[in-house]
């Protein structure tokens, strides 16, 4: 409980007010409020088609809400493209799918932005992407396509590729789910060692043990809304709606 | 659940502690009777006995095909004779009458261009190679604005080169914009393969700049200079006007089908990227370009841009009726290229896009740099072959009354000295066009291997 304490007398970085999302005539998020405050680690799980990915999309606004406000570090997202981008740029995100660029190197994916959006200087670029490809544990990798390298391995220059931004939150979408199980541990073991680096992460994964072991709070999301909201211990040991006990009993 | 931390796992414990240790079995050789070439006929030529007969078949037809084409074009062809009827009363029509090509050939090249004046051409042509070399010089970086200074300015100065006449200001200026760029390939070619540096940014730190800023600043001085070098040799220039009625030839279809490939892929591209767009005027705009002159046959293109553009055109204006080709190949070739790059849009995931505006990349962004680059790759056989269709495209202009490479071998047979001579002309421009395409068809196969690296597993 003290990280939420801790959490509370603190502003929050990532604020999602009132979201409503619809697909078409399809309701996909209903009225979802949430705070994450700095250094906070939240997990987000939930049955498929409840709504968690499309929640993590908006706070980075890949996905529009058509009512809320979402608001990261202080800064509201709005009609404007520019303005946005910039807000972004403290966001890292990554995907179930990867997105590495097939067209450019390892090295090249992580210091991409860095050149193209921060204007970096190359020897600089390629110097702090080099930092972080070790601190995923593939530096020898560099020079190799994206195609060339297993699963796990693109997912770990993925992250690597996010940090490069020096971002201030991370967000992870389901990163373990189109992974080998073989492959699963060795980006959990990342993500671990992000989240005790003290990176505010929101992350939507099935990985229990993961959610047991770094997360300050588990979130339970089912037909666009958000169930249950609470530390792991608590979430795990006694869940207080029956649409999460029904959840857990499925999955663990 | 995870592996983290594994409680689940307690019935594993009832192993016994000495565990086997597994060892692959050794990989052996394949059948030897699957290998070799004898192995590859048996299996795709005789493998049965209709097989077998097919095979015997085919062999026999191009056997006869063969043997019947060498003797009419190589063994009983004539290769000395003042006219046709000489050639008729050697070998009749057993044999092919090859003088007519060869007298017709510097007309099937350039057409009715006056042949004092043909070098113009050649040497139009020769810096045109030039231009090219860099981009299959290793060393060279600059290749991106080497290949677009080709493409917009070559047709610059290469128009002042095939047309001639007087010149104007504004018309002096341009083509020394056009003379600039080559002169700037040149260098910067030269430099990058010997020191690593790009021409402007060599002199530049040889006059001391330091930064980046200084740089840039001297080196627009430089290449100001270099516009000065070339306005002085343009105005050295002094070449007589060849109208554009006498262009003919290959070298007119060339220039039609440059001037369409040039043009079909960037304005493809903004067609692409204008239907995709979520302004609806714009993309209604574009789609209807693009299925208007998709749904129209070329030569109605040709048509209406031939003889109707004229009457609407206030009185006086004439535009020239190359020009007015052009236009219509370029505009038909555009709605071709749009659709053949939105198909290739389409094929890049969304995460592509995602990933990019995730990392705060604006949308001109991610598309110049994330989704075009491998976009185009995918699309290379498609771009190649339309290209392509373009080049075999432009014998439709003879319709209209320019002397393209098709309606000058036609002509060939109307000549009263080898009149009716209609085969041995079309052979060879047959072998023209294949040489062109095939070197275009290569050309692509090649790009792709180059470029395959990041789709191969």
């Amino acid at each position: 409980m003290s990280a939420v304490e801790k959490a509370v007398r603190r502003e929050p970085v990532i604020e999602l007010i009132g979201l409503n999302k619809w697909f078409g005539a399809f309701h996909v998020l209903k009225d979802v409020n949430l705070r994450v405050y700095e250094g906070e680690r939240i997990v987000v799980c939930g049955p498929s088609g409840s709504g968690k990915s499309t929640m993590i999309r908006c706070i980075n606004q890949l996905e529009v809400n058509q009512e809320g406000t979402v608001i990261v570090g202080g800064r509201r997202f709005s009609k404007d493209e520019k303005a946005n981008s910039d807000i972004r740029r403290d966001i890292g995100m990554v995907f179930q799918s990867f997105n590495l660029f097939p067209h450019l190197t390892i090295l090249e994916n992580c210091t991409f932005a860095l050149t193209w959006v921060k204007q970096m200087p190359k020897d600089e670029a390629e110097a702090l992407a080099m930092e972080f490809l070790k601190r995923v544990r593939i530096p020898e990798q560099a020079r190799k396509y994206p195609m060339q390298l297993s699963g796990g391995q693109q997912q770990r220059v993925a992250i690597a590729r996010a940090l490069c931004m020096r971002p201030k939150i991370m967000l992870f979408d389901e990163p373990t789910a189109s992974l080998d199980p073989e492959m699963i541990n060795e980006v959990l073991a990342t993500m671990i060692e992000l989240a005790e680096s003290g990176m505010t992460m929101v992350v939507v994964t099935h990985e229990m043990g993961f959610a047991r072991k770094v997360a300050d709070r588990v979130i339970f999301m089912d037909q666009g809304e958000i169930v249950e909201e609470a530390p792991p211990e608590l979430f795990f040991a006694r869940p207080q709606y029956d649409r999460t006990q029904l959840f857990l009993s499925q999955i663990l | 659940m995870n592996n983290l931390s594994p409680p689940q796992a307690a019935h594993l414990t009832d192993i016994p502690d000495t565990v086997k240790v597994f060892v692959p079995a050794a990989a052996r050789a394949a059948p030897s009777s699957t290998l070799g070439a004898t192995a590859w006929i048996r299996k795709n030529m005789f493998s049965s006995v209709p097989s077998a007969l097919l095979t015997i078949l085919g062999i026999w037809i191009v056997y006869t095909v063969l043997n019947g084409f060498i003797g009419w074009a190589w063994t009983n062809a004539v290769w000395e004779a003042s006219s046709r009827r000489d050639c008729l009363d050697k070998v009749g029509n057993a044999g092919a009458c090859w003088p007519g090509v060869v007298v017709w050939i510097p007309n099937l090249i350039y057409g009715l261009y006056p042949k004092d004046e043909v070098w113009r051409i050649n040497l139009a042509f020769a810096l045109l190679i030039v231009w090219l070399i860099p981009l299959w010089l290793p060393k060279v970086n600059s290749k991106v604005a080497i290949g677009l200074s080709m493409v917009l300015l070559f047709p610059l100065f290469a128009s002042y080169m095939f047309m001639g006449g007087e010149k104007g200001a504004i018309w002096t200026a341009l083509i020394a914009v056009g003379l600039t760029g080559f002169l700037w390939t040149v260098l910067t070619a030269v430099t990058e393969t010997l020191w690593g540096v790009p021409v402007l940014r060599l002199v530049a730190r040889k006059f001391g700049a330091t930064t980046a800023e200084a740089e840039s600043r001297i080196g627009q001085v430089v290449l100001l200079a270099l516009f000065g070098v070339a306005l002085f040799i343009v105005f050295e220039l002094d070449f007589v006007e060849v109208r554009t009625r006498v262009w003919g030839g290959l070298f007119l279809t060339m220039v039609i089908s440059g001037f369409g490939i040039a043009v079909s892929l960037p304005a493809g591209i903004v067609l692409a990227l204008g239907r995709r767009s979520k302004m609806p005027v714009i993309s209604l705009l574009c789609t209807t370009f693009i299925e208007l002159f998709r749904s129209v046959p070329l030569i109605t293109i040709l048509f209406m841009f031939n003889t109707m553009l004229p009457l609407f055109l206030p009185a006086g204006v004439e535009v020239n009726q190359l020009l007015r080709a052009i236009v219509a190949v370029c505009l038909f070739a555009s709605a071709y290229m749009a659709e053949i790059v939105r198909g290739g849009l389409q094929a890049i995931p969304r995460g592509q896009y995602e990933a990019a505006s995730a990392m705060g990349l604006g949308f001109w962004q991610s598309t110049a740099l994330i989704i075009m680059p491998q976009a185009l790759k995918i699309m290379i056989p498609n771009i190649v072959g339309n290209f392509i269709g373009l080049f075999k495209d432009t014998t439709l202009v003879s319709i209209i009354g320019l002397l393209d490479l098709l309606s000058m071998a036609r002509a060939v047979g109307q000549d009263t000295r080898w009149i009716g001579l209609f085969i041995e002309p079309f052979f060879f421009i047959t072998v023209i066009y294949f040489v062109f395409c095939f070197a275009m068809s290569q050309y692509s196969m090649n790009l792709e291997k180059r470029l395959n690296t990041g789709h191969k597993r």
